[in-house]
């Protein structure tokens, strides 16, 4: 559906900083696909440029077998088959609900009964019939966000494009709007670009996530994959807690991997990738009890409660864990305890700890 | 570069409208014929100036003029600013609706006002002097009075740059400066004032800016007394100079100098706006200012403001009034009210000249505020969204005619349509002087439509884009829209200066583009006081129902 090969941005030509490198990316149908990393990552950028707001310096950009963009030309905005939600909403303070939703049909020429049914599905789709002819200022964050989506699905383009839209809301609308946003791709079978810099939502929200940094695309998997077993130090620590240490191989045994790390040998589930190596493991995958294997024994130095969560800081030979674990046991400060790291959860990453 | 193609028109556009003229006034100034394009090279024009005996009294009184005027100014502009916005001061809010009445009197008027006022013989309140105290102490036409009425005349334009300073500012700041221990004097040593400085700067080079380029009171309280500043000096030597010549090379020679000068003011003054800007506190959310409790002060605060709308507004304008309705300049009395009447109104209503100069000042004010809103509107388009290669140049060209005094715009004019006379025939007629009123507010409009520009987010533009709408359907759907109320406002702004505005119009002065300030102008000096005063009521009247309306406009926006 969409297809970016060799991508490359500079803002400053002169510079040799990038904005975007090389990124190169295959998006399927209907597929909802997440550009995840820190700000000033690219992600942004690569979005921007998908929807003709920015002119590439090179590489080619297609949308549903149509080139957009590639080294003979830039198609305009209008042009391309896209729909777009912004950050700041950009909802026109100068039109009504229904004009700011009516606009891109207007712009395609289409307009009478066809319009106004099209502007009433989209209205109802986001929950919004009964306040069409609300002037676009009299909203809240959420109902703009609404008007926003509204916008952009009564275009009924082929790609959606999305940047940051959810970031403006406070916690609660957000969870709420996360949930609504993916139902709403799924009805309508829309294929979407995300942006974002929050890896929750990045997990929640998407069939398959690009982490980006420094203008490349660093990891691309779907969020499982991603987060258990991520292949880089840095993608490992943007989308979640981590436990990172140094580690060698010692000695492969069948499918384990053992390994030497600060805490002694350890066993990990897997064959190890090139390059330098570091011990990744999450913090509420490690258990409170002794297992077959990798099992270590420390001492409770800090305790965080945090309501449904207690976090560790857990004093074991030769390094401090992080350890997570549920209120339906607390543990004080001082406790020795035996802790278990489960094989198949030590992941071997790329790069220094 | 498809971007780079309207920069390039808008940029040449500039150059001929702010270059050129200066170009030419430049060259003029190095001709023995004082015209730019005859032959012969010479510096006699700078030795007759710059050697005169009377230069460095000029110079001197250029300089006292200006800065006791601005001192006037910035001072009770500062005093009323901080009663309104930071103190319990009673009817506040009346004040600052009313500060446009003296907006809305031309300088001019004023000084006409004022010489009414006091002129050694027969000014009303000398006669009254006289009759008390057996002597008349003021006079009119006299360094003191002109520094007194420009300061005035300056005050109102001092506290609508310093207001927003005073208001804007989160009372935060001052609570956190109090939680850190800091005493009251602390507070405003190291808090207050440094936080007011930039606005404080800017207006005080913005306001010294005016006060060297002003002519309307040196030229009726100064040149009667042979006071002479730049300005009015400018006006003599192409106007009245000895012999009956135009003197246009002393006037090219003498107008170099002090572009110099005013340019080098322009720029510091750009310094300052933006470092005001960076220190604008503006957080989104809302706050009331704290206002200081004045106690039994809170009277003679009043008085003060009372005092300020009584010289600036109610004397003046009252005189004014007061002599429209007079046969022949009576002073007030309860003798002389028996001998009220209309005529001079009626003359007015009747006079084919004068509904000619009201129909001229309306057709120059409104296409000159049209044209201003317009290429302001696309300049700053150009400069601040589209960011195209040379935006600093057109930045820099539409802000350099706010240094051009109005006198000097006049004959660099004259200059340009002379040479052009046979291709462009605008000399002499209102075309002209719609081309200097559009040069000489571009500096505001550019200034005002990037100001809202900058704030307008770009995605608002982008989503219009990405909806699917061409780049024509964007402007004229979202972003003028969007835009309305600021172009309104800078239309409005424009008309009511343009229809004030004196010395530009005196000096390209012909016989079919009389205004309604040069009629007012030939009336004052051709002695006919009341007639003058006529029609200096019926365009205070124009000008206060234009102000009212920009002052509405503002408010929608706020």
């Amino acid at each position: 559906m969409l297809s970016i090969e060799n991508l490359h941005k500079r803002y400053d030509k002169r510079a040799d900083a990038f904005a975007v490198r090389a990124v190169s990316l295959d998006v399927r149908e209907g597929e909802f696909f997440t550009l995840l990393g820190p700000s000033g990552c690219g992600k942004t950028t690569t979005l921007r440029c998908v929807a003709g707001l920015e002119v590439p310096d090179s590489g080619t950009i297609r949308i549903a077998g149509q080139t957009v963009f590639d080294a003979r030309g830039s198609l305009p905005v209008a042009k391309r088959d896209i729909a777009m939600v912004f950050q700041s909403y950009a909802i026109w303070p100068h039109m009504s609900v229904a004009e700011n939703v009516r606009f891109p049909l207007d712009a395609m020429g289409i307009t009478g009964a066809a319009a106004t049914r099209r502007v009433e599905r989209a209205l109802e789709m986001v929950g919004l019939a009964a306040f069409r002819d609300r002037p676009a200022p009299m909203l809240s964050g959420g109902q703009q966000q609404r008007v926003a989506l509204a916008r952009a699905v009564v275009k009924e383009a082929k790609l959606l494009l999305l940047d940051e839209p959810l970031s403006n809301l406070d916690a609660r609308l957000r969870d709420q709007m996360r949930v609504e946003l993916r139902d709403l791709q799924r009805r309508i079978g829309t294929t979407a670009i995300y942006v974002t810099h929050d890896q929750e939502e990045a997990m929640a929200l998407s069939d398959r996530v690009a982490v980006m940094r420094d203008g490349v695309v660093v990891e691309l998997a779907p969020p499982r994959d991603l987060y258990l077993r991520p292949r880089t130090v840095f993608a490992a620590r943007f989308v979640g807690q981590a436990d990172v240490l140094p580690c060698t191989v010692a000695a492969r045994d069948g499918a384990l991997t053992w390994l030497d790390t600060p805490l002694g040998r350890i066993a990990s589930a897997g064959a190890p990738p090139d390059g330098p190596l570091s011990l990744l493991i999450r913090p509420e995958h490690i258990a409170f009890d002794a297992g077959a294997l990798n099992n270590l024994h420390g001492t409770i130095t800090r305790v965080v409660f945090g309501g449904r969560i207690v976090e560790y800081l857990v004093a074991v030979a030769g390094a401090e864990l992080r350890v997570q674990g549920t209120s339906a046991t607390l543990r004080a400060e001082g406790e020795a305890v035996t802790l278990h790291l489960p094989p198949e959860r030590c992941v071997m990453v790329q790069g220094e700890a | 570069m498809a971007r780079a193609w309207p920069a390039i028109i808008l940029g040449a556009l500039l150059a001929y409208l702010v270059l050129v003229p200066l170009g030419f006034l430049a060259l003029s100034s190095f001709r023995p014929t004082g015209l730019p394009f005859e032959p012969g090279l010479t510096f006699a024009n700078y030795a007759a100036v710059y050697g005169a005996p009377g230069f460095s009294r000029l110079l001197g009184d250029t300089l006292v003029f200006a800065g006791g005027s601005v001192a006037i100014a910035l001072t009770l502009g500062t005093i009323l600013a901080w009663l309104v916005e930071r103190t319990d001061m009673p009817g506040a809010r009346l004040t600052r609706a009313l500060i446009i009445l003296p907006m809305a009197t031309p300088p001019l008027l004023m000084a006409i006002g004022w010489a009414m006022l006091l002129s050694p013989r027969s000014g009303a309140i000398n006669v009254w002097m006289r009759d008390l105290l057996g002597w008349a102490p003021f006079n009119a036409y006299s360094m003191g009075a002109m520094i007194f009425v420009q300061g005035l005349a300056l005050t109102s334009t001092a506290f609508l740059f310093l207001a927003p300073a005073f208001r804007n500012m989160d009372p935060a700041l001052e609570e956190a400066a109090l939680a850190s221990g800091a005493s009251t004097l602390t507070l405003f040593r190291r808090v207050l004032i440094p936080l007011l400085r930039p606005a404080v700067m800017a207006a005080a080079i913005f306001l010294l800016i005016v006060g060297f380029v002003v002519f309307e009171i040196p030229g009726t309280l100064g040149m009667p007394a042979r006071i002479f500043v730049l300005s009015s000096q400018l006006f003599y030597l192409a106007n009245e100079a000895p012999g009956g010549i135009p003197l246009y090379g002393q006037v090219g020679a003498l107008a170099t100098l002090f572009l110099a000068l005013l340019l080098g003011l322009g720029f510091v003054y750009r310094h300052f706006t933006r470092e005001a800007a960076r220190f604008r506190t503006i957080t989104g959310k809302g706050f009331r200012p704290r206002r200081m409790r004045l106690g039994r002060w809170r009277h003679a605060a009043l008085g003060l403001v009372a005092l300020y709308f009584t010289l600036a507004v109610v004397l003046p304008v009252g005189m004014l009034a007061w002599m429209s309705l007079m046969p022949f300049q009576a002073r007030p009395s309860w003798a002389a009210l028996s001998m009220v009447t209309l005529e001079n109104h009626r003359d007015l209503l009747d006079s084919p000249r004068v509904l000619e100069a009201a129909a001229n000042t309306l057709l120059v004010a409104g296409i000159a505020a049209t044209l201003v809103a317009v290429l302001s509107t696309l300049i700053s388009w150009v400069t601040v969204r589209l960011r195209a290669p040379g935006s600093a140049v057109l930045d820099a060209l539409s802000f350099l005619p706010i240094a051009i005094p109005g006198v000097m715009m006049g004959v660099a004019l004259i200059y340009v349509y002379l040479t052009l006379d046979p291709i462009i025939a605008i000399y002499g007629t209102v075309w002209i002087l719609i081309v200097a009123y559009a040069t000489d507010y571009l500096s505001f409009g550019t200034r005002a439509a990037g100001g809202v520009m900058v704030q307008m987010h770009p995605e608002l533009e982008e989503a219009g884009r990405t909806s699917g709408a061409s780049g024509a359907m964007v402007l004229r759907r979202i972003t003028l829209p969007l835009l309305w109320p600021a172009i309104a406002g800078i239309w409005i702004w424009v008309l009511a200066h343009a229809m004030r505005e004196l010395s530009t119009a005196l000096m390209l002065q012909g016989r079919d583009n009389q205004v309604m300030t040069t009629l007012l102008w030939d009336y004052w000096q051709g002695g006919e006081p009341t007639r003058a005063a006529a029609v200096g009521v019926w365009l205070v009247g124009a000008l206060l129902a234009a102000l009212i309306a920009w002052q509405i406009l503002e408010r929608r926006r706020a």
